[in-house]
């Protein structure tokens, strides 16, 4: 049961007959007279008990990308339906138009689009629908809501894409594809091609020239078939906002990056999120699009208020694979107390498998650092600096482990990230 | 450090409380507001003197009331009165004053309608139950009601303090002087106390002798009853009969019953009908914007800290505790390790390597790099101009 603007304003009318017969009988036929016509516009409004709403899914869209969730109503009824609809997204679904007219005559169904642009990652829901059906007259309506669960996937936005084809070209370089200046060391063998200039000399495969009337240079390619791990931290520390964005949302752009580079590298790619149990796993194992399950893994993941259980990640990777891979960590380098927690299970993964440790950097922080104007800033700066030696001394540690660590701002990660799998491969350590 | 704290973290202190904690709690809460409880002591004390000072029983000042010992009161004459076998009865509504009246036997009604609040039907009542009348500084309306000859004339001049009686009458020959100050002078009957060169007197008895005007309180009032011939006047003036009706009228007396039509009546029939129906219309406005289309819908808030918080809480706790030999450590190691990475030393340099490099770096002497590097401030301000020193080594440094 609602009412409607023009009701108000029928009541509003009343007043006229009110003032120029003044006595409690106009008021009370006046109000008789209202009541009247509400009420027969109630029963003559179609009923929405007889409507039928099927949601079709919306799918998966990116983040801050539009899409179109899309409702059919039936109307089973006997009578018009006319009114208004509500798809019920959550706020953070971003629907443009969620309140809509609809006009379905009885028998009949007709198509509501909602227009949504999602302002956060995750699964984003629509618990139900609302029908008000309004009477012939428009003064009075009936409603019910429809529970008519929907879910729109939102995948992460992927913003580090346009790092991937400056370091696809540097992997392509590598691959003995473009002429290779240096020579690469701990390479495979791939063929014998004639000498041409600007080749390394130390290249030339002497033996190959005898046979022949030319130079023959040999040529290496990068190893392939290689693993690579992704391990994400999902635990509390990784709930910490840096620069407009959380540090597990860093890390997922760093190991999408890092994870499309990899498989175009011909390595096969495995993720990980894990804090204390494992929250989302996806590689390239299984058959299709590799970016595609990495973002559908990813879409649902948020922070977690747990302590992240370092000693269990190495029998994490274990499961994954038994082989020597590079293992990524995409973690915080200053959470808790690293001695106990990150330091040991980088170690003991740099037996088996080549580390890198990926952590994002505050650049709020280095601005601290350089407020040196008055005894509240030069505290802020001795904070701040103890912050950074905290995180050098856990990064010197690791590298005396013989675990790489990328430490970079937020924008800077996956760049940096990329690079160091570049600088691995070519020098054969994978 | 971005360490996220697990929501609920802090709440496990408050629950479980005893009796004790909780009075300790409350006044731990007092001593944290000091300034408020003080001022919301003051507050309710002032509060409560007002109050007590409003209700509190007040004494009698309505002027020349019998019960008044104030200046203005008329408490003395009165108990004079009484005691020379005069039986006063002090009324204060008409209907006591009429009763008063009714059961004496040709009793003096003492009158004095300071505002007139009587009119002219219950002033015509009064003179007729009363034996005689003595009317104190009436006004036109009181006079003009009683259809007398005595008519008001203006006041005694100022150039006339003293008044004589100038006239035969027994009573004011006895009393001889009186004054005239802030008095009324009255026209008509026989008068007396004249001022100079006018006909009209302080004091006015009408031909038949029932009605005594006097035109000034002065006479009776306890402030001034003992000057001149006041005390002789008054008693003179009130005593001569057994029973004196003491009555001054109070705002209960007036006649509310005529008043003119209020603006309800005056308003139009329709204007009674136009605010119930726009509360009728508000209903439908609020039933309308009220109703909402469905329930609300739940939306999950992910938690997110920013990270740079804990620094900062740590540097409040620095800057709490003047924590100066420690904010010292901090900035000279943070800036030995830059400075060491900037001149490519290693990771292993000792800081007196890093600073005889830094020395040689710039051409300066490396005392004067160590004394600038190891200084030890004691004091916040000193701190300050050290790091900044600190500072500007560290910028020389990368600009060479």
């Amino acid at each position: 049961m609602a009412v409607s603007g023009r009701f108000v304003l029928l009541v509003l009318l009343g007043t006229v007959p009110v003032l120029l017969l003044p006595g409690w009988g106009t008021v009370l036929a006046v109000l008789a007279v209202l009541a009247a016509l509400a009420t027969a516009d109630l029963l003559l409004a179609g009923s929405p008990k007889h409507a039928r709403v099927l949601r079709s899914e919306p799918g998966n869209v990116t983040l801050h990308g539009t899409t179109e969730a899309r409702l059919t109503i039936h109307n089973d009824g006997s009578r018009r339906l006319r009114g208004t609809l509500r798809d019920g997204w959550q706020p953070s679904a971003g629907a443009l138009n969620p309140v809509q007219r609809i006009g379905v005559p009885a028998g009949e169904g007709r198509r509501v689009a909602v227009r949504l642009r999602p302002v956060r990652r995750g699964d984003l829901h629509a618990p139900h629908v609302t029908v008000r059906s309004f009477g012939p007259l428009l003064l009075a309506a009936r409603q019910r809501t429809f529970g008519c669960p929907g879910t729109l996937r939102v995948l992460p936005p992927f913003h580090s894409r346009r790092h991937l084809p400056s370091k696809l070209r540097k992997l392509r370089e590598l691959d003995g594809k473009a002429a290779v200046q240096i020579r690469g060391a701990g390479t495979e063998f791939d063929s014998l091609r004639d000498y041409v200039r600007g080749d390394d000399v130390r290249s030339i495969d002497w033996r190959a020239t005898a046979r022949r009337s030319a130079v023959v240079v040999r040529t290496w390619r990068p190893e392939r078939d290689r693993r690579v791990v992704l391990v994400l931290d999902t635990s509390r520390t990784s709930a910490a906002r840096i620069d407009d964005e959380t540090r597990l949302d860093t890390g997922m752009e760093a190991a999408l990056l890092l994870g499309v580079l990899a498989e175009r590298g011909g390595d096969s790619v495995d993720f990980l999120a894990f804090d204390r149990r494992l929250r989302a796993r996806a590689g390239s194992a299984v058959q299709g699009n590799l970016l595609g399950q990495l973002v559908q893994a990813m879409a649902p993941l948020d922070p977690e208020l747990i302590e992240m259980d370092w000693p269990a990640v190495p029998a994490q990777v274990r499961a994954v694979t038994a082989h020597r891979s590079l293992v990524v960590l995409l973690t915080s380098l200053d959470g808790g107390a690293p001695e106990e927690g990150l330091l040991p299970a980088a170690a003991r993964l740099a037996h088996d498998h080549v580390v890198v440790v990926a952590a994002v950097r505050d650049p709020q922080l280095d601005v601290m650092l350089r407020e040196r104007s008055d005894a509240a800033g030069v505290f802020r700066a001795a904070a701040a600096e103890r912050s950074l030696l905290q995180r050098a001394a856990v990064s010197a540690e690791l590298r005396r482990h013989g675990v790489e660590v990328v430490d970079a701002e937020p924008r800077q990660l996956p760049p940096r990230l990329a690079d160091m799998y570049i600088r691995l491969k070519a020098a054969g350590r994978l | 450090m971005t360490d996220v704290l697990p929501a609920g973290g802090r709440t496990t202190g408050s629950v479980n409380g005893t009796p004790g904690t909780g009075r300790r709690s409350a006044l731990a809460w007092l001593r944290r507001h000091r300034a408020l409880s003080v001022f919301a002591a003051v507050v309710a004390v002032a509060l409560g003197i007002v109050v007590w000072g409003q209700l509190a029983p007040k004494g009698d000042s309505v002027p020349l009331s019998t019960g008044n010992a104030g200046p203005g009161g008329a408490r003395a004459v009165s108990e004079i009165l009484g005691r020379h076998g005069v039986e006063v009865q002090s009324a204060g509504k008409f209907e006591d004053a009429m009763s008063a009246l009714e059961a004496g036997s040709s009793p003096t009604l003492m009158l004095y309608d300071r505002s007139g609040f009587l009119d002219e039907p219950r002033l015509l009542e009064l003179a007729a139950a009363a034996g005689r009348m003595v009317l104190v500084a009436p006004r036109l309306e009181t006079l003009t009601a009683l259809d007398n000859d005595i008519r008001q004339a203006g006041v005694v001049p100022d150039a006339s303090p003293l008044l004589t009686p100038g006239c035969p009458l027994p009573d004011a020959v006895a009393a001889g002087e009186i004054s005239g100050e802030q008095g009324f002078v009255y026209d008509g009957g026989t008068s007396c106390y004249r001022p100079a060169g006018g006909a009209a007197g302080l004091l006015a008895v009408s031909a038949d002798g029932r009605l005594t005007v006097l035109g000034s309180t002065a006479v009776l009032d306890n402030e001034r009853l003992d000057e001149q011939g006041h005390a002789a006047l008054a008693l003179r003036t009130l005593g001569s009969s057994a029973d004196l009706v003491w009555y001054l009228p109070s705002l209960e007396d007036l006649d509310t019953s005529a008043s003119g039509q209020t603006l309800d009546e005056l308003a139009p029939r329709w204007v009674h009908f136009l605010g119930p129906w726009l509360l009728v219309v508000a209903l439908a406005a609020i039933v309308w914007r009220g109703r909402r289309l469905g329930p609300l819908v739940f939306e999950p808030l992910p938690v997110v800290v920013k990270a740079v918080e804990t620094a900062e809480g740590r540097a409040r706790m620095y800057h709490d505790a003047h924590a100066v030999q420690q904010a010292r450590d901090n900035l000279r190691a943070g800036t030995l390790v830059r400075l060491a990475g900037r001149l490519r030393l290693g990771p292993g340099a000792t800081a007196d390597e890093v600073i005889d490099a830094v020395a040689r770096h710039l051409g300066r002497s490396a005392a004067d790099v160590r004394g600038l590097v190891n200084d030890q401030p004691g004091t916040e301000p000193r701190l300050v101009a050290w790091a900044q020193g600190l500072n500007n080594l560290e910028k020389e440094v990368s600009s060479r």
